[in-house]
């Protein structure tokens, strides 16, 4: 035993390396590699099938002229506000009402969560029958008394967008009410009690110490709620179908469409790479800095 | 001042129990509208009672609804995702574990970067991935296939198990890696004997969250999937957007709970993990 | 026999350098302390030791062998964790045996192993629990156990008792200073509390900044420390420092200290060194027990400002040439606060600094 241990150094230092260099490798290849694959084809004059020859910006130009493409963007805009607006409203409203020692809030918690355990397809349909202009709500309102009632925002190209909106604020709502809740849980006591000495009221002392102790709350559910909103896809696929015509489309489905639908890969590629400079946009300053305080905490 | 605290808790209840039954309609909708006939949803409206309970629409769901051409129902998606679901999970959850334990246990110059490389993964917007993708798995023969589904549901999904993995393990502290250290045990067997013994919580988090992902997923499925191998949400959306003389919305609704039925159950019995998984990709720790 | 010896052992990451070469050397059967504040590299030289961390150059010896490139495991050393890190998922027995089983000791010889090491702690009634059943002292005597257990030429231990309340930290201290009086057996020991380090080490290596600053034996450092740092570092309440000028009266050098009476002349005398440094400054290390109350014409006039009672002694806090002074004195012969208390110091204990180079002079 008084030779020194050749396996010591070696299996210590190169072990968890080689460990990792699977999952690294698939990260570097099925991510980055295929954003640089995906990157180049935006730059192709790719229809149906794949092409490699250069072509400048010209499927940059075609997206930026496209109407449907501005369409998608503006409804993006319209559902990101009103999407991540209201569902922090209601998380944060319902997370501070629950915060009050209600009886039974386990079970009322887990009633306010469990749409987002569903598929947003399965919501989509739900919200798709309810809202219908025939049958749905209307007609309950019909049965209710109010005859004059119409709600037709599921065919009305003006309006379509803002189904995609309720039925994504009911999945989403809850969410945002347990990371909240979550976060209303982490204060700390001692703050609250020397607030309540200090003769502040009850929302007052919401308002002034407890949302801004949870900042970073806020500032994540931000990040996840606008990653949800640019990535959607599933729930307006299944409620609107994009439609009417293309009046309901986002980012996401019109790049399905034109890369898997109309033949029109680079030109769905463009749309894909302008869907991920957006997100990096967001995401890249939030992990450096995550990553920057990790590193020095 | 004790009658307005009264009047403050009543309003506070009446408020938690209209949010309650704001998320509580749709599924009531879905449940009585999938145990109506067709002719009662015509005559009634989307809260009465169903007169007449029938099953008649889960079973026409679950076998002889027509998705798109076919008319088998949505038995054939359903049993595709579960044979997608389980070695997507399993081997997503694996890498993650391990992962995770070189991430935070045992670093290395540059693994932070690697970690921050993964990381992006989480958020990426797959749409840059599809259309290379496609290609791949064409040229490997895995498109249209379960095993191409489960091969991507594994590369996008363990970026987010690396990170459960990750973030918990930094809570283990690192004197216990040097007590294993000195009493002779190496990488693996510290994985084995020290740190998957105490992983309990962290796995469950990982099994229930991946579940629900790749179950709920559409994009992959609809992208990557005809025919043979679609998924149950795919399925799903086919057998609502075909256009039949009559809408059904009963048999709607009840392959719609058909499709929601397993991370219901899920959410119902491991709802605790369910939540801490939400809150763990959320809030990084 | 050479128990442990560290030869010029560095450890730089980058431009931060940890430690600035570092040498120690102990017999067997010492018990040797590291000691120093936080961030001053003990912890890193402890992990070297056992090998968790790699030296960026020098030599460590364990029982006169190089064991730079030496597994952990092959070491020969047991180790002893500030967090015990206990393994969580397995009982009090299994963590004990945990080792023996990974090395390949047959199943009789580790029970008779646990058997011996908890008759030895008395703690053969918690084998069968695991530590989350167990108190904070409990959880320590494990820890201790398993380390036991190997039977090791090196026990190291890293702070092992900072988790403990006060109380238990003291009799835990006793009961590891008779187990080593009983073992015999060779102790390398971090800590950042002085108490553990004055009362448990036979060497101390005070350590700052990456440098031992002075490496003896515990009166040694307590009686004659090299610097500023250590003076300042070991012993409790601090030692005072008290600014003043070398002079010279007659044939006597010494000091002049005035608090809130005449200015007293003190003599240094027979201290050769201070010959050539009359009429510098310097400054005049005193321990609060160095003074003591007696009327005399030769004592130094103190305002007393606060007086705190510690039971056997009260700490009388008053000013010495414009710094705060503490002297430790007896209950009965302090004064109240407002009064004036005269002084008289143990003058051949006091200790003499150089104010630049911050090292003890006389």
């Amino acid at each position: 035993m008084s030779t020194p241990n050749a396996h010591y150094g070696f299996a210590e230092r190169w072990l968890p390396r080689l460990v990792l260099a699977p999952s690294f490798l698939l990260t570097l290849v099925f991510l980055y590699g295929f954003i640089a694959w995906n990157g180049y084809l935006s730059f192709t004059n790719s229809r149906l099938l794949p092409n490699y020859e250069w072509a400048g910006l010209v499927q940059y130009a075609t997206l930026f002229e496209n109407e449907r493409w501005w369409v998608a963007v503006r409804n993006l805009g319209i559902f990101a506000v009103l999407f991540i607006g209201g569902a922090m409203a209601i998380g944060i409203t319902l997370a501070i009402l629950l915060d009050q020692k209600v009886r039974g809030e386990g079970a009322i918690r887990t009633l306010y969560l469990y749409p987002m355990a569903l598929s947003f397809v399965v919501t989509g349909t739900a919200w798709k029958w309810m809202l219908n202009p025939g049958l749905g709500l209307e007609k309950l309102m019909h049965d209710w008394g109010f005859t004059s009632f119409t709600f037709d925002w599921l065919v009305n190209s003006e309006m379509s967008i803002y189904t995609v909106v309720i039925a994504g604020l009911w999945q989403s709502s809850g969410f945002v009410m347990a990371l909240f809740l979550a976060g209303l849980r982490g204060v700390d006591d001692s703050i609250i009690k020397a607030a309540q000495i200090d003769g502040a009221t009850l929302p007052r002392i919401y308002w002034k110490i407890i949302l801004p102790a949870l900042r970073p709350v806020v500032f994540s559910t931000l990040m996840i709620l606008s990653h949800i909103a640019i990535k959607s896809f599933d729930l307006v696929m299944a409620l609107t179908g994009g439609g009417p015509g293309f009046s309901s489309d986002l980012p996401a489905t019109y790049m399905y469409s034109m890369a898997f639908t109309r033949g029109q890969t680079g030109l769905g590629a463009a749309s894909a790479m302008m869907m991920l400079a957006t997100v990096a946009a967001i995401v890249v300053p939030y992990l450096y800095s995550e990553l920057r305080k990790d590193s020095h905490g | 001042m004790a009658n307005s605290e009264k009047f403050w808790r009543f309003a506070l209840y009446g408020a938690l129990l209209f949010a309650a039954a704001y998320y509580l309609l749709p599924l009531y909708v879905m449940l009585t509208t999938s145990v109506k006939s067709v002719e009662e949803i015509r005559v009634g409206n989307l809260l009465s009672l169903p007169m007449a309970v029938t099953f008649d629409a889960w079973s026409k769901a679950w076998s002889t609804a027509c998705t798109g051409v076919s008319c088998n129902g949505l038995s054939g998606y359903f049993w595709n995702s579960v044979q997608m679901v389980i070695p997507a999970v399993a081997i997503s959850t694996m890498l993650g574990a391990i992962n995770g334990y070189v991430l935070s246990k045992w670093r290395f110059r540059g693994s932070e970067i690697v970690f921050a490389m993964i990381l992006f993964g989480v958020f990426m917007p797959f749409q840059v991935l599809l259309l290379p993708m496609a290609q791949t798995l064409g040229m490997f023969g895995m498109a249209n296939t379960t095993a191409g589904l489960v091969f991507v549901h594994v590369v996008c999904g363990t970026a987010s198990t690396t990170l459960f993995f990750r973030n918990y393990y930094v809570g283990i502290p690192d004197e216990l890696i040097k007590a294993a250290r000195l009493d002779g045990a190496g990488f693996w067997r510290i994985f084995w004997r020290i740190i998957l013994p105490m992983s309990t919580p962290i796995i469950m988090v990982t099994l229930i969250w991946q579940f629900t992902q790749i179950w709920n997923d559409f994009l992959f499925g609809v992208v990557f999937a005809s025919g043979d191998a679609q998924p149950i949400t795919v399925g799903l959306n086919n057998l609502a957007n075909t256009s039949t003389s009559v809408k059904e919305y009963n048999v709607d609704m009840a392959a719609a709970l058909i499709a929601a039925l397993p991370t219901i159950l899920v959410y119902v019995f491991a709802g605790k993990y369910f939540v801490r998984g939400l809150t763990a990709g959320a809030v990084k720790g | 026999m050479g128990a442990l010896a560290i030869k010029n052992v560095t450890k730089s990451f980058g431009d931060t350098h940890i430690l600035k070469g570092i040498n120690i050397d102990i017999e067997a059967g010492e018990f040797l302390i590291l000691v120093g504040p936080s961030g001053c590299g003990k912890s890193t030289l402890m992990n070297i030791i056992a090998g968790l961390e790699q030296a960026t150059s020098g030599e460590v010896h364990i029982a006169d062998r190089v064991v730079n490139n030496v597994a952990p495991k092959d070491r020969d050393i047991a180790m002893v964790f500030q967090s015990y890190a206990l393994y969580p998922t397995m009982n009090v027995r299994q963590n004990i045996a945990f080792g023996m089983e990974t090395r390949g000791v047959p199943k009789a010889e580790q029970n008779e192993i646990i058997n011996r090491v908890a008759k030895m702690l008395q703690m053969d009634h918690l084998l069968d629990r695991k530590p989350s059943a167990l108190s904070g002292g409990q959880r320590q005597r494990v820890a201790m156990g398993r380390a036991l257990a190997r039977d090791p030429k090196l026990f190291l231990f890293d702070e092992p008792l900072s988790n403990l309340d006060a109380k238990l930290r003291v009799e835990m201290r006793v009961e590891i200073k008779q187990l080593h009086q009983r073992l015999k057996t060779t102790i390398v020991y971090v800590t950042h509390d002085q108490i553990e380090a004055m009362t448990l080490g036979d060497k101390i290596a005070v350590m700052k900044d990456g440098v031992i600053q002075q490496f003896g034996s515990p009166q040694d450092i307590y009686e004659r420390p090299a610097n500023l740092f250590v003076a300042s570092f070991i012993g409790s309440p601090s030692m005072n420092f008290i600014p003043c000028h070398l002079v010279q009266q007659g044939e006597q050098i010494g000091v002049t200290l005035q608090g809130n009476g005449v200015p007293q002349f003190i003599a240094l005398s027979d201290r050769a060194e201070l010959k050539d440094r009359v009429g510098q400054k310097v400054i005049l290390g005193v321990r609060p027990e160095q003074w003591d109350v007696e009327q005399s014409e030769h004592a130094l006039q103190c305002a007393v400002k606060i007086t705190e009672p510690t039971g056997p002694d009260t700490m009388v806090y008053s000013e010495v040439n414009g710094v705060e002074m503490i002297a430790r004195v007896h209950p009965r012969a302090a004064t109240a606060a407002g009064t004036s208390l005269s002084l008289i110091l143990d003058v051949k204990k006091a200790v003499v600094f150089d104010p630049e180079t911050e090292l003890r002079i006389a």
